[in-house]
């Protein structure tokens, strides 16, 4: 009878005698294919089929092109819808966007450069934990809410304009807004007034990743830096900047893509002109041209690819 | 000899922490010199203050006779080998040793050779293209190095340079340091708290406890006529009588000191104490017995050549008067 009950509790000689997620659970150590093919499955499908699957479905509809005529798609393989592409009227809303991506871009690194710096190098507990707050808090009310408040303050009637007239200086503010192309009859109607709405919603994506790779910037570094006879500012371009480069390049990924497909913003706090997504959004929706839609859509899944090439050719990832 | 580092009263205080207390210091030009004391003595600040990462809270830190506070590191004469190295990831072994002449606009053909001869002189020459990450602890250690020598330091000033390598590594590089610095002439500082590094390395040894100085001199001083217990205690090498002990072995009611060795092992009764035998470790040719006192524990190290006691036995203890060191300190 002991003898018996040593087996038992022994090595597990008796598999019947555990429970089935014991079993599972030997079965996955024994055989780490299937621990990784259990981890993966749900998310490979998602990634897989509805993601990839639709991008696939997408670019196959670029290549297709509608009939002038009748309206009816026609699915025969052609690079015409491509050639819209570059006809002046479509052109200009390509480059429109591609140069209000980049200039958002160019300004979020620059305002949350030091922010990030503030926050990876010197804030500490409270402190930290509100910087954290403050960057992060923008994001949890609504997208569209803070547009409309934008456009409220950038209106002729709103905040910005009563504030710039009670400290005198809406000579200067007309003078910006006299400015052709980027300027108009007020902020809320301006290209200046659909950059800082971008710049402000987008802001927070780029901060995050940039303190995070500050974060991993070791401080000796910057002591051995200086103790080899680098200037602060020699420091900042042969370390802190190549150092956090992988943290720069993530985080003008988001502005950049966020502001190439965007076609919320433009609508509300700008001039009519149009940018790639409100192009989109009319062509698949009231005219009725998927082909070109699809199209439009591609352009900036091209341009992400050639941006992240150029940046990995220019060494932006050595230091991952 | 001209002195290459003065501290003139120096103190650094981190709030109401005194990590560095009015300590008064002179490394002459030249000299391989330790600082010595455990985690938390103010060694590595002391250092700190010289490479002008911190700023003295009171006093003078004078490099080649000159007051440094308002010199920033970049315009110091010294350079640094950092504790864990802090080699430039992103750069390859070249570009890291190039760094410092690159800053000062050294030019291209200049600096290509004065890296090259740097990287012979630490046997890495065809290391040269490999990012620090490919490299073995040594060889990091060799770049680090490399990268502070290139720029013909006056002072070169290491951080527990050899705190992250395994024993082997560690004897090597003793020795490689320590001709390096005799080759190359410039004044050494070195921060470590293994005193074994300090004694055979360096040729003056400060030794550290609670932001001072208590005993400086050479590595023979320090080990021989330690000058107070925590000291002795520290270095390790001596057992520390107490005043009592002193007295009832026939010498001054004072804190002493006394090498192990000096001890002789007579069979029980004829030395000036006895002792119980409560270990006996063997370590080659000198062997350790540990005896237990009424007032505590005794080592005494055994030629290999002598008998060794056996465990537990009552055994005499017999040295000459002059082994026996008064300590004028705690």
């Amino acid at each position: 009878m002991s003898s018996a009950a040593d087996t038992g509790a022994g090595v597990s000689a008796n598999p019947t005698a555990r429970g089935l997620a014991s079993r599972l659970s030997d079965l996955l150590w024994r055989r780490p294919v299937v621990f990784l093919a259990l981890l993966l499955a749900l998310p490979l499908a998602w990634l897989g089929i509805i993601y990839i699957g639709s991008l696939a479905a997408l670019l196959v509809q670029s290549f297709f092109s509608i009939d002038e005529f009748s309206g009816r798609i026609d699915h025969t393989f052609t690079l015409k819808t491509y050639a819209e592409l570059l006809r002046p009227s479509n052109f200009d809303i390509i480059l429109r966007t591609v140069l209000m991506a980049a200039a958002v871009t160019l300004a979020s690194a620059i305002i949350a450069f030091p922010i990030a710096y503030y926050a990876a190098r010197y804030a500490r507990g409270r402190m930290k934990a509100f910087l954290y707050l403050a960057v992060m808090l923008p994001l949890w009310s609504s997208y569209l809410v803070k547009v409309y408040a934008w456009k409220l303050i950038l209106a002729k009637e709103g905040i910005l304009n009563w504030a710039v007239d009670g400290i005198g200086a809406s000579a200067m503010l007309n003078a910006v807004l006299a400015i052709p192309v980027i300027g108009g009859n007020s902020l809320s109607v301006s290209y200046i007034g659909t950059f800082l709405v971008f710049l402000y919603v987008w802001l927070p994506f780029m901060i995050l990743p940039l303190q995070a790779s500050l974060e991993r910037v070791p401080k000796n570094l910057l002591e051995a830096s200086g103790d080899l006879g680098a200037s602060p500012s020699q420091t900042f371009r042969n370390v802190i900047l190549p150092l956090a480069m992988p943290g720069l390049i993530a985080g003008s990924i988001f502005t950049f893509s966020l502001t190439l497909g965007d076609y919320i913003i433009p609508q509300i706090v700008g001039s009519s002109r149009r940018f790639i997504g409100q192009a989109v959004y009319q062509h698949q929706g009231t005219a009725g041209n998927i082909p070109l839609a699809a199209a439009f859509a591609v352009v900036p899944i091209v341009i992400m690819a050639i941006y992240l090439w150029m940046a990995k050719r220019k060494g932006a990832f050595d230091a991952l | 000899m001209k002195a290459a580092i003065e501290f003139e009263r120096v103190s650094r205080h981190f709030g109401s922490v005194r990590a560095v207390d009015d300590v008064s210091l002179s490394v002459a030009e030249g000299r391989f010199f330790a600082m010595l004391g455990p985690s938390g003595s103010g060694k590595t600040t002391c250092l700190r203050l010289i490479s002008g990462f911190e700023r003295p809270s009171a006093g003078h830190v004078r490099i080649f006779g000159l007051n440094s506070e308002a010199t920033p590191p970049n315009r110091r004469p010294v350079n640094t080998v950092f504790q864990d190295y802090a080699l430039f990831p992103h750069l390859t072994v070249r570009d890291n040793v190039a760094y410092g002449p690159k800053m000062a606009g050294v030019d291209r053909s200049t600096r290509e050779a004065a890296v090259d001869e740097m990287l012979a002189l630490v046997k890495l020459d065809g290391y040269g293209d490999r990012k620090p990450a490919a490299l073995s602890g040594g060889q990091r250690q060799r770049v680090a190095l490399a990268r502070a020598l290139v720029n013909r330091p006056r002072v070169l000033l290491l951080d527990e340079p050899l705190g992250a390598l395994d024993l082997k590594l560690r004897e090597t590089m003793q020795d490689e340091l320590k001709s390096l610095q005799q080759s190359l002439g410039i004044t050494f500082i070195f921060v470590t708290h293994d005193q074994g590094e300090a004694l055979s390395m360096a040729d003056r040894v400060a030794v550290f406890n609670e932001g001072r100085i208590v005993q400086e001199g050479t590595p023979q001083d320090i080990y021989e006529r330690p000058r107070t217990r925590f000291v002795a205690d520290f270095v390790g090498s001596a057992n520390v009588l107490s005043p009592d002990l002193s007295a009832r072995a026939g010498g001054a009611h004072l804190w002493s000191s006394l090498r192990p060795e000096a001890i002789g092992i007579v069979p029980e009764g004829m030395g000036r104490i006895t002792g119980e035998v409560r270990s006996v470790r063997y370590l080659g040719a000198v062997n350790r017995v540990m005896l237990t006192l009424p007032e505590g524990g005794i080592s005494a190290a055994v030629p290999a050549s002598l008998p060794l006691p056996e465990q537990g036995a009552m055994v005499g203890l017999s040295w000459p008067d002059a082994a026996v060191h008064l300590m004028d300190g705690e």
